[in-house]
């Protein structure tokens, strides 16, 4: 499993250019496409009278109203706050359960049946049971959440964890390290990069529960405003929901890349030497 | 071959955790330490399981479920590896594409869920679209990385035996990739089934996902239904998870990580 990759966007800086001609193309290879997908949605919505799709440039402004004037972003704040809260309930449990799971090997044969189930059990089908359990609440949005983020990262964190290779270990024991001192200089930075693929899966799962909880069940939140909407037929109104909506996806997971990029940049410089 | 005296210890350790799960969830239903307006029996709801699956009732929820997953995997495997290679053997085109897949990676694809049924109504093609557009991102990106993997004396040998064009694609491209792909495979399919469950759920299209919601509606009486119809879900998961594991050990035997894992997973081995 130390295939899954998480992102395209390049780790290295790419050599800066000389000429430059070279260099206005490096900056604008990654963004004309998006433009022109961008430019062709305008232009081809612009005159639209289709119900389903509203011209693009109705739809900015629609957005600006609804978020800023109509103070819909309340909506936004309390999806995230319920997201954060439990995917960080979720992932911690995850990193120590995974810890622990691979420390005990009894334990973790034992326990695997159960995770295993859990893990693979699509997340959404729990939430009318956490209905029934929570009621309908902030409580039971953020249970989801954690419930859900819990299993990514736990098997990732195992996984990481039993790939560190065995000559590091006696390594370690030869060093003198303590057992606690082997776990944090060696074991969790080891499977660092595992862990983080496995939170950055977490991170997917919790956004995805965060919406349906809040589609099925709920009185405020994004998932909510969208799915009013469209119960109402306030097809503008929805559209802007979704710009919302995936504005919040794109940037949390951007946000996610680039603390990745910080917290394991000595792991990118020497996959970068190796390769090179 | 050193025989290991706790081998035994491997299939009866996870089978005593289970009974011991299932006891724990009876004795505490039964005891009244959780009320069963919130957590039916373990017996009651294995009652339910097994009465829904002798009238029959579950067979085609499943089928709905999974004929949504099926096609919604072979179109995003199909457009996936196509879209995916192209993209792999082109830098300029790869670079250009890279903000786009990340963008739309990053959308959450319940996001335009509300949309879909409004354009298609609750049926297999708003589930399929909606899986499609889940799992097709990761996937591409699996494949792009796979590609771009390959060991370039086996591109240049293709090369030299003027193996190029949809020959080149099959015999060398795929099969060198092949463990990327697998795992991209199902990291798609966990997705496409958590899709599929969400738009029965909210989108209202038959299959698992709505008899677990319609379960919930009708009441406490109906609880162990639903909990019943969470362990279908769980065990689709387990199938379909399963068999890309299984596959994913077939071609990936070789590699290093999976050496490790299977070392460590013997008990009392070290």
């Amino acid at each position: 499993m130390t295939r899954v990759t998480t992102s395209l966007v390049p780790t290295v800086r790419p050599r800066r250019a000389k000429s430059g001609l070279r260099r206005l193309g490096q900056v604008l290879t990654p963004v004309w496409l998006p433009l022109l997908l961008i430019a062709v949605w305008w232009f081809a919505t612009a005159n639209s009278t289709s119900p389903f799709f509203p011209p693009l440039g109705d739809i900015l402004v629609d957005t600006w109203n609804q978020w800023v004037v109509f103070g819909a972003w309340t909506n936004a704040v309390v999806s995230v706050r319920n997201l954060l809260i439990g995917y960080v309930f979720g992932t911690l449990i995850g990193i120590i359960g995974g810890s622990l799971l691979w420390r005990l090997r009894y334990l973790r044969v034992a326990m695997n049946p159960i995770i295993y189930f859990l893990y693979v059990l699509p997340a959404p089908a729990l939430l009318p049971a956490m209905i029934a359990i929570f009621g309908i609440g902030d409580m039971r949005q953020i249970a989801l959440i954690a419930l859900g983020s819990i299993w990514p990262t736990l098997l990732n964190t195992l996984d990481g964890m039993r790939g560190v290779d065995t000559v590091k270990f006696d390594t370690a024991k030869a060093l003198r390290l303590g057992g606690w001192r082997t776990y944090f200089r060696l074991v969790l930075p080891g499977a660092g990069p595992q862990i983080a693929a496995g939170l950055r899966a977490s991170l997917t799962v919790g956004i995805v529960l965060m919406v349906v909880s809040e589609m099925v069940a709920a009185n405020s939140g994004i998932g909510f405003f969208i799915l009013q909407a469209q119960a109402e037929f306030a097809i503008k109104k929805m559209w802007t929901g979704i710009l919302v909506l995936a504005l919040i996806g794109t940037v949390l997971n951007y946000l996610f890349v680039f603390v990745e990029r910080r917290a394991l940049r000595w792991y990118y410089r020497s996959r970068a030497l190796g390769s090179s | 071959m050193r025989r290991n005296p706790h081998a035994w210890l491997n299939w009866a350790l996870p089978l005593i955790t289970v009974v011991a799960v299932l006891a724990f969830w009876q004795a505490i239903t039964v005891g009244g330490i959780v009320s069963p307006a919130q957590f039916p029996t373990m017996s009651d709801t294995m009652g339910a399981l097994a009465g829904e699956v002798a009238s029959g009732r579950v067979w085609p929820a499943i089928g709905a479920t999974l004929i949504g997953w099926l096609i919604g995997m072979v179109i995003t495997i199909v457009l996936g590896l196509i879209i995916g290679t192209a993209l792999a053997f082109n830098g300029f085109a790869q670079r250009s594409a890279a903000p786009v897949i990340e963008i739309f990676k990053a959308i959450p694809a319940i996001a335009i869920l509300p949309l879909v049924i409004l354009v298609a109504g609750s049926t297999l093609p708003m589930k399929v679209f909606l899986v499609c557009f889940a799992a097709f991102w990761p996937f591409l990106i699996q494949v792009i990385y796979g590609v771009r993997s390959m060991d370039p004396i086996v591109l240049d040998t293709a090369r030299a035996l003027g193996i190029r064009g949809a020959r080149r694609f099959l015999a060398i491209s795929i099969p060198s990739s092949s463990p990327y792909l697998v795992t991209g495979m199902r990291i798609a399919s966990a997705q496409a089934l958590i899709l599929c469950i969400v738009a029965e759920i909210v989108g209202g299209a038959a299959g698992i996902g709505r008899n677990i919601l319609l379960a919930q509606n009708s009441g406490v009486v109906a609880y162990p239904t639903m909990y019943a119809y969470i362990i279908v879900a769980g065990i689709l998961g387990v199938a379909l998870t399963g068999a890309f594991f299984l596959l994913e050990k077939r071609v990936m035997h070789w590699h290093e990580s999976q050496r490790n894992i299977r070392a460590s997973n013997v008990v009392g081995a070290a």
